[in-house]
């Protein structure tokens, strides 16, 4: 199934993930021979959207490929045969968002070996916001050392699920 | 001036003139600040620190009642953190802040990147002016409010 939409001027085209491959392919054969980036987007309960740009260096044109995979089965058939640049590409995603590329053996290319979990994932608990305090829980007339009484409920930093940066 | 400081110097005569509306540094106007928080709850990489006290005014009249004022102790912008989006600036609702077009100056150790009060209230002084009115605009609500005040009867 293939679905195109246009939205701020881009154009967007849905394809399905067994399609993934043979829609690039298409697509990069119908001038769009220019692999500008391919990275993802967590969608949570949704699953994950790979999404790919391509650019028509003849008509100066981008057009944007998406395909979506579920999160317990996050898999794409890898790219490499359409575009050998798209390897990089999949190897940052697959760190980053622990997408799998079938196909492609994807070795770590960004985070140290040691390093644990996928960081571009919604769920991915962010060091930053566990070792800094929030500025934004002080109220007006306070400073830091009214932050010591617990007294009453204090404002919870907006993004951040509850009981990250409480250090006890 | 250390050779350091020259070549800072030297660069930035050299530097081409940048968009008056350019994102530069943040400037803050102390007078207008109301201690709300807003701005440090906005902020999508918590890069403000704001410290304050709660002072108590005595009724004006006799039958008046006392007044708590929040008074401003530290107001700081750590520009390691701060990722120039501006929320600050447009969530501020009693127009405390602005842009500047000066670029915070170089420093080799970042805790030097956060600006204090006197820092951000010194980039005042290099805000441009706001854009001219509408020529059929009506006139801003300060002017309005002022012309009212001082005007014929």
């Amino acid at each position: 199934m293939t679905a195109a939409t246009t939205a701020y001027g881009v154009v967007t085209v849905d394809v399905d993930r067994a399609e993934w491959p043979r829609a690039v392919t298409q697509a990069r054969d119908e001038g769009f021979a220019f692999f500008d980036l391919l990275t993802a987007v967590d969608r949570e309960g949704d699953g994950f959207d790979v999404v790919l740009r391509l650019w028509d260096p003849r008509r100066r044109t981008g057009l944007v490929l998406r395909t979506r995979c579920p999160r317990d089965d996050a898999r794409v058939p890898t790219l490499l045969g359409v575009f050998a640049g798209a390897g990089w590409h999949e190897r940052a995603t697959a760190e980053l968002f622990g997408i799998a590329f079938e196909g492609h053996v994807t070795t770590p290319l960004l985070l140290p070996a040691s390093f644990e979990g996928h960081p571009l994932r919604k769920e991915f608990v962010l060091a930053a916001r566990v070792a800094k305090r929030w500025p934004g829980a002080k109220e007006p007339g306070e400073s830091d050392a009214d932050l010591a009484t617990p007294s009453r409920r204090r404002p919870q930093p907006p993004g951040v699920p509850p009981g990250w940066g409480e250090r006890s | 001036m250390t050779p350091y400081e020259q070549g800072l110097a030297a660069l930035r005569a050299a530097q081409y003139p940048v968009p008056v509306r350019s994102r530069g540094v943040i400037a803050l106007l102390e007078e207008n600040c109301t201690v709300c928080m807003v701005c440090a709850r906005e902020c999508p990489d918590w890069c403000i620190e704001i410290d304050s006290h709660k002072e108590t005014l005595p009724p004006r009249t006799e039958r008046g009642r006392p007044r708590v004022l929040h008074v401003l102790d530290r107001f700081a912008i750590d520009f390691a953190l701060c990722m120039w989006c501006g929320i600050c600036i447009e969530a501020c609702p009693f127009d405390a802040l602005f842009w500047s077009p000066e670029l915070p100056p170089a420093t080799r150790d970042p805790a030097e990147l956060v600006h204090e009060r006197a820092e951000l209230r010194a980039w005042l002084a290099t805000v441009p002016a706001p854009p001219a009115l509408d020529p059929a605009a009506a006139p801003a609500k300060e002017q309005q409010d002022a012309d009212r005040r001082s005007g014929p009867g």
